[in-house]
């Protein structure tokens, strides 16, 4: 895998957790806007009716308290007044009737003989004439007119006003039968500060069951939430494979039934998987057991045919040319039934993963050489390779790869084929690439992602005796036991191309086979008793 | 060594023996055959063939079991025959003391060609004695003594060890070896140098697990020293 690849990954796994965490914190954001508003809506209603409530029967009480106190001063003294008092005598009066323990401010106004107005005030600083609204002067002198339901000429008025941000109540009374106007003004001043301290106490209610309310919000989220978390994890893990992947499943409600639900889900996958694997692992089995069994008879005909073969070709006659190219025929299909096997016994061994590699350090170019040498390809092959390019690799896979790769290029494409190696030197040189290609018509785009099927023809009409049908699928089989990989496509200039990558050191663990190994250097072999080659760790 | 050599092959299945032992005597050898490991143990004992071709998957004792009864004795070439080029196989059929191996279906040719280059390495050659520590190589009598003692090396042992000798402190890869002792084509398998380097040492060295006179050459493959 490329680095780039990788990069790639880790950032779509990143983007992924952090899209997962907020989309878990915004579940959880949601339930504590709920709770909240909830809370909120109940808090303020509740605190508001109170508020409410309470406001207007502690202002009733303290309002009804000081005019019944004011209407009582007024029958007594301010009636007892003669009808055309003097200042002084209404001075006193009004010192009088604010004396009372109501503590409000009084203001008397009559008429003395000489029809002046006079007045009297009990506190002349804070409660004069012109602090009583007009409206309530008209209504406290306007005269009822008497009736069945109204007794009395003159009423009591009040009215609350405020000055200067402190709530006073004012009040407005006339003796009945001639006498003072007399008015009052009370402070609610300490009836505000107790509202005013209620309310300051009903508001941090309020916050109390917000904060409350978030908190049993962030609880109710976590219960339902890590459940939640847990059946993600587990789907996950489910994911990768791990079907053995269950929930332990507690309590009743919704959540439980669907980790239920998982785990019956879970089980049946569980038991699908192993059924098809079993089935998948008979038929390798069989075919790994027929092919074997097909070896022994093979071995004896193919001893056999070679003495047959030798006899056609001694030319000493004593083979009857009649029966000639019926022999001729067993020897060739013989051969061809050796590979086929050859070939299935491979492919079975890559099946069941008990493929080896023998690696050994070999020159590159060499072995190409040797390949292309063994089978005669010397004059259809341009080989573009320098020696000196070491590997250390399986050279008897390498060989079938190179030959299937050549032999193919060679079959379909035609020759000249031209072979190419160098170091691959995007990735500091430690893979090399070995590119193949020929200059046939090319790869049709429509069989190309599956050149490497098994018996995989390219079209239906090729004659069926082109090969195993497994060759390429082989050679893609050996490259990847190695930790590389084949390639193909079409060249611009024509023809099919097959990249060959292969890891310069296909040894998996990364110590350097020169300097690297501490302990396994020249003069400290190993024990030689545990079967692997000595100096060498060829197992993976 | 008589000009024709004597082949014993052990074989259980009756197609394989019978093919193979009429392509081989067409070869030029003289066959002699067996279909269990017991017969063959005793044909051996009677005949004294020049080289064993052995089945693996036998009745009764198996072949990797006769190998090393034979090796118990006996330092003669044995080639086993393996229906399965499975690497445990192999491994263990060269730990027990086989020379080379083929994988069946094996061709006719191909194991002739294996069996005249395993007794092309019992041939002697002229040439003198080299000491390398306690270890002296008499060429010329094709015998190797260790401590004034002589050493019972199989011929591929003996060839391994003669084409080290030649070339003291040069290091000599797998693939030269190969080519070089088993005579085989630049696809030889690497392990049978091993093996082979491993029973060496086994009799050769004082301490088999901490070898001085054959080394490892990390990377390449190995090398004769003198100790100093």
């Amino acid at each position: 895998m490329t680095k780039a690849q990788d990069e790639r990954r880790g950032w779509t796994a990143a983007r992924r957790a952090l899209m997962a965490g907020l989309r878990l914190t915004s579940l959880r954001l949601r339930l504590v806007v709920v709770f909240a508003l909830v809370a909120l809506t109940a808090a303020v209603l509740a605190s508001g009716i109170a508020y409410w409530l309470n406001r207007e029967a502690v202002l009733t009480r303290a309002q009804d308290a000081a005019l019944g106190d004011f209407q009582q001063e007024m029958q007594n003294r301010a009636g007892a007044l003669p009808t055309n008092p003097t200042q002084a005598e209404l001075q006193h009066t009004a010192g009088l009737m604010a004396g009372t323990g109501q503590h409000f401010s009084v203001l008397l106004i009559a008429q003395d003989e000489d029809g002046n107005t006079v007045v009297g005030n009990s506190d002349l600083d804070r409660f004069t004439l012109a602090d009583v609204p007009r409206p309530l002067r008209e209504a406290v002198d306007r005269r009822q007119p008497s009736g069945e339901h109204n007794s009395a000429p003159y009423h009591l008025y009040w009215q609350r006003t405020e000055e200067g941000g402190t709530p006073y109540l004012i009040g407005g009374a006339r003796v009945i039968g001639g006498g003072p106007t007399g008015y009052m003004l009370k402070s609610l001043e300490p009836e505000a500060k107790d509202l005013d301290s209620l309310a300051w106490s009903l508001g941090i209610a309020t916050a109390l069951a917000l904060i409350g309310a978030a908190l049993l919000a962030q609880a109710a989220a976590t219960t339902v939430l890590k459940p939640v978390h847990r059946l993600g994890t587990a789907a996950r893990r489910l994911g990768e494979g791990k079907l053995d992947t269950r929930l332990r499943v507690s309590g009743t409600d919704e959540l439980a039934e669907l980790s239920r639900t998982f785990n019956r889900t879970a089980e049946a996958l569980e038991k699908r998987v192993a059924d098809m694997s079993a089935r998948d692992e008979a038929s390798r089995r069989f075919v790994a057991d027929m092919s074997h069994e097909l070896r022994t008879p093979l071995t004896a005909i193919t001893a056999v045919t070679e003495v047959l073969e030798e006899e056609l070709d001694a030319e000493t006659g004593s083979v009857d040319p009649m029966i000639e190219p019926a022999v001729r025929l067993v020897v060739s299909e013989t051969r061809r039934l050796n590979d086929l096997v050859e070939n299935l016994m491979e492919v079975t061994r890559f099946d069941a993963g008990t493929a080896r590699l023998v690696r050994d350090d070999v020159d590159i170019a060499d072995q190409i050489t040797a390949c292309i040498d063994a089978r005669a390809w010397l004059d259809a092959v341009e080989l573009d390779a320098e020696r000196g390019i070491m590997a250390r690799i399986d050279p008897r896979r390498l060989d079938v790869i190179l030959a299937n790769l050549i032999g193919n290029a060679l079959k379909h494409g035609g020759s000249p084929v031209r072979v190419s190696v160098h170091p691959d030197t995007r990735d500091g040189g430690k893979d090399m690439i070995i590119e193949v290609q020929d200059h046939g018509p090319g790869i049709p785009e429509d069989v190309l992602p599956h050149v490497f099927d098994r018996f995989y023809k390219a079209s239906a009409s090729r004659p069926r005796s082109e090969g195993s049908g497994l060759g390429l699928s082989i050679a893609l089989e050996n490259a990847h036991i190695h930790g590389g990989e084949i390639t193909a496509a079409n060249s611009p200039e024509g023809g099919a191309v097959f990249t060959l990558r292969l890891p310069r050191d296909s040894e998996p663990a990364p110590e350097d086979p020169e300097t690297g190994a501490p302990a396994d250097t020249d003069d400290t072999d190993r024990p030689d008793a545990t079967g692997e080659a000595p100096g060498e760790g060829e197992e993976k | 060594m008589s000009s024709v050599p004597s082949l014993l092959l052990i074989e259980d299945d009756d197609a394989i023996r019978t093919a193979l032992e009429l392509s081989l005597t067409r070869q030029g050898h003289r066959v002699a055959t067996a279909a269990t490991g017991e017969d063959g143990l005793k044909l051996l004992r009677e005949q004294r063939p020049d080289l064993i071709v052995l089945d693996v998957m036998l009745p009764g004792i198996d072949g990797f079991e006769v190998c090393r009864r034979i090796r118990r004795t006996d330092q003669l070439p044995i080639i086993l025959l393996t229906a399965r080029s499975d690497d445990i196989d192999v491994v263990v059929g060269l730990e027990s003391g086989a020379d080379d191996y083929v994988v069946k279906p094996v061709q006719g040719r191909v194991l002739d060609a294996r069996i005249r280059a395993v007794l092309r390495r019992g041939e002697r050659e002229a040439n003198d004695a080299a000491s390398f520590g306690s270890l002296v190589i008499d060429r010329a009598a094709m015998t190797v003594t260790k401590n004034g003692e002589d050493l019972q090396l199989t011929p591929t042992e003996l060839r391994l060890l003669l084409e080290l000798s030649r070339r003291p402190g040069q290091a000599l890869s797998r693939q030269q070896l190969l080519r070089l002792v088993w005579e085989h084509d630049y696809l030889g398998d690497s392990r049978l140098v091993d093996a082979c380097v491993q029973r060496l040492r086994a009799k050769v060295e004082d301490v088999p697990s901490s070898p001085t006179l054959i080394r490892t050459v990390r990377g390449v493959g190995y090398r004769l020293d003198t100790p100093s």
